[in-house]
């Protein structure tokens, strides 16, 4: 596995995230592990197990998406990598420094470089902020050493880039639109110029017409910017589009990686494909899409082997018993399944 | 003589800065076992028309006109009484959320029961009979323990499937899905709307399924309605609107889905948002976002900002919209002087 972590193919991966872990507790504090259990005080502990030996590089100037069904750990990842979560085992790495273990002050210069969107922009925006002081609020923790100057010419600047009236400045979050919300948290995010931005399910509390006007607006700060994105959704669809690389992710591990177009054309793992065939399409007549069996287990207790097999129509015995791990096929895609490794799939 | 009937149907809501018109004017059919899709953003009055066709519009909202037909009976002048032996029994609704729609603190068994009891003089041990091959229809693993669980107990996926099984019960000819399968996964969200597919085949139900989602529409019915700040502003069979929508807004919706794209490329975003109900623009309410204001000789349909639209017909599609009844004249007159 180290050797993946370590890889090098001429590419500059901005960000690396290696064998990330995460669990929570559900046990709650130290006294309430405690239990009574023939005569005896025993602990007792049960976890979530949200990330279970994620490795992921991101390069720069790419657009990094993570698909993956409600509770696979998607948005788990996404927090970890802004430092709102701390891991449980693993290292993520930012241009070339491990930035999991510092402090909020060391962490500092590395927060202004990356920045995140949320997905719901009601509650994103602070209700007791003018807009003007929400795109200010960034820059003042940033650059302390900047005038009021610098810092309304630079507010302005932003909001003329992401197409925000300036009259919007003197208004509240609460009277503006879910698009046009959204609009003001890209605006926060791009005010101190950051190189990496992490959104977490931009676009899926708004309309569909709007979804596509905030869409190129995330497009248009990426060329202009040159900006490197982690972005996570359960909409294949707006991954098709959007996407230079694809990571599919279930029951906290990734299951296959790849470049977007080789994903969708050729897609191995047996769980991706079951995704994908199951996008409501617009041209075809009557949903033919593959069934699993079942249901996500719960992360409590994880399945033995792979976290799949139980839903999977190719299991085997191997499959039950060994956890299989991300091999490079031919074309690039990266697969963690036993099936394909042998051939059978 | 279809199996509901729809005719000018308005609903206003009374609030303290006078009526606010959440419907206007809205007309159609539905025969039996038919499959109709309502389409729209969020706002554009699509629930408000399922509530309104069982006339469930809480206050302050109210009927302020037109009616809704079934079996030639008007259903919003009806008696309570005489409207409960429709509602639930021969209409039955499936709300968006299954957390919010199952009772928590009866059992799964109990809440079937209770429904089959309340419109049918019926034993307990029949009526849970009846529970039980429902469960089965809608393939819910292990009925029989579902039965005793209580509402917490199911995933999602399990929930909705619970939810269609009571929609099931007393064998409806009609069932109206606000939603289904918003809150779900798409692989859950495939078997939900493979499986209501399915048994409205089976037992000739007719669906009237609401949704944002046109990828849902398109597999699923077999006539749509597009609506639009409270308005219906495009209705026809489904395949031919999404092949070849006529009106300004539902081309918009459609160009607008990233598959219509280039990978890469700009999306065709549709500019401005939705008017609010209570701050209608004049004239077609789509006028202020519609490219077709102008005509491609530069000059601007007065019409869009004056009139509202009423509907022309376009092939077997109707549309509310000014640029498309020019279309249709010009391609009449030049039929006519052929």
């Amino acid at each position: 596995m180290s050797a993946q972590a370590h890889k090098t193919d001429g590419t500059e991966a901005l960000l690396e995230i290696r064998q990330l872990e995460k669990r929570f507790s559900l046990s709650g504090d130290f006294l309430d592990q405690l239990r009574f259990k023939g005569g005896k005080l025993v602990r007792h502990q049960e976890h979530v197990h949200a990330i279970n030996g994620v490795t992921l590089e991101i390069n720069r100037g790419e657009a990094l998406c993570v698909v993956g069904e409600s509770g696979c750990g998607k948005s788990t990842v996404a927090r970890i990598v802004m430092g709102l979560l701390s891991p449980s085992a693993g290292e993520i790495h930012y241009g070339g420094t491990r930035i999991d273990n510092l402090s909020s002050r060391q962490l500092l210069p590395f927060r202004r470089r990356m920045q995140m969107i949320f997905q719901n922009p009601y509650a994103s925006l602070n209700p007791r902020m003018t807009i003007q002081q929400t795109l200010e609020e960034p820059l003042r923790l940033h650059n302390p050493d900047w005038n009021r100057q610098q810092i309304v010419e630079q507010v302005e600047q932003v909001m003329a880039s992401v197409g925000i009236d300036p009259d919007w400045g003197k208004r509240f979050g609460h009277e503006f639109s879910g698009g046009q919300r959204q609009r003001i948290a890209i605006a926060r995010a791009l005010a101190v110029d950051p190189e990496f931005i992490v959104a977490d399910e931009p676009i899926s509390a708004l309309d569909v017409s709007i979804q596509a006007q905030v869409l190129n607006l995330l497009m248009d700060a990426q060329h202009e910017r040159n900006l490197t994105y982690l972005f996570i959704t359960h909409d294949l669809a707006v991954v098709e589009h959007f996407g230079t690389r694809v990571a599919v992710m279930y029951l906290g591990t990734v299951c296959e990686i790849a470049d977007t177009a080789t994903l969708f054309a050729n897609p191995r793992h047996p769980y991706t494909q079951a995704l994908l065939s199951a996008i409501p399409r617009l041209d075809d007549d009557g949903p033919q899409h593959i069934r699993l069996e079942g249901e996500v287990p719960t992360p409590v207790n994880l399945p033995s082997g792979c976290v799949f097999h139980g839903r999977c129509p190719y299991a085997n015995a191997r499959c039950k018993q060994e956890v299989p791990v991300l091999q490079t096929q031919d074309d690039g895609i990266r697969v963690a399944c036993h099936a394909v490794e042998e051939g059978r799939l | 003589m279809a199996l509901l009937e729809v005719n000018h149907l308005d609903v206003h809501f009374a609030l303290r800065k006078g009526d606010v018109h959440a419907l206007r004017d809205i007309n159609f059919t539905l025969e039996r076992g038919e499959r109709l899709g309502i389409v729209g953003e969020s706002g554009a009055g699509k629930s408000v028309a399922a509530f309104a066709l069982l006339n469930l519009i809480a206050k302050p909202g109210f009927i302020a006109g037109g009616e809704v037909n079934f079996e030639g009976k008007t259903l919003n002048t009806m008696s309570e009484r005489r409207l409960r032996k429709v509602r639930g029994n021969r209409i039955s609704m499936i709300f968006q959320d299954p957390m919010m729609t199952l009772n928590p603190v009866l059992s799964i068994g109990e809440q079937m029961i209770e429904c089959l009891k309340a419109h049918r003089r019926i034993t307990s041990k029949r009526a849970r009979a009846i529970a039980l091959d429902k469960l089965h229809q809608v393939q819910i693993p292990s009925p029989e323990t579902r039965l005793a669980q209580y509402p917490h107990e199911l995933s999602g996926g399990m929930r909705q499937r619970v939810i269609i099984a009571i929609a099931l019960l007393l064998d409806p000819d009609i069932i109206i899905a606000d939603e289904p399968t918003t809150a779900l996964d798409v692989t859950i969200q495939a078997e939900i709307m493979a499986l209501l597919l399915n048994l409205c085949e089976q037992h000739n139900v007719g669906l009237i399924l609401i949704t944002h989602d046109l990828g849902v529409v398109s597999q699923v019915t077999q006539r749509m309605l597009v609506m639009y700040a409270g308005r219906v502003i495009e209705q026809g069979p489904t395949r031919e609107i999404i092949n070849d929508p006529q009106h300004p807004y539902t081309q918009g919706l459609i160009n607008a889905l990233p598959q219509m794209a280039t990978p890469g490329e700009q999306l065709n975003q549709i500019p401005g948002s939705m008017p609010s109900l209570d701050n209608l623009p004049s004239g077609c309410a789509f006028h202020p976002r519609c490219g077709f204001v102008e005509r491609a000789d530069g000059t601007t349909r007065r019409a869009c900002i004056d009139e509202v639209p009423g509907f022309v017909t376009s092939g077997n599609c109707q549309a509310a919209c000014h640029m498309v009844a020019e279309m249709v004249d010009d391609r009449r007159l030049k039929e006519e002087s052929l």
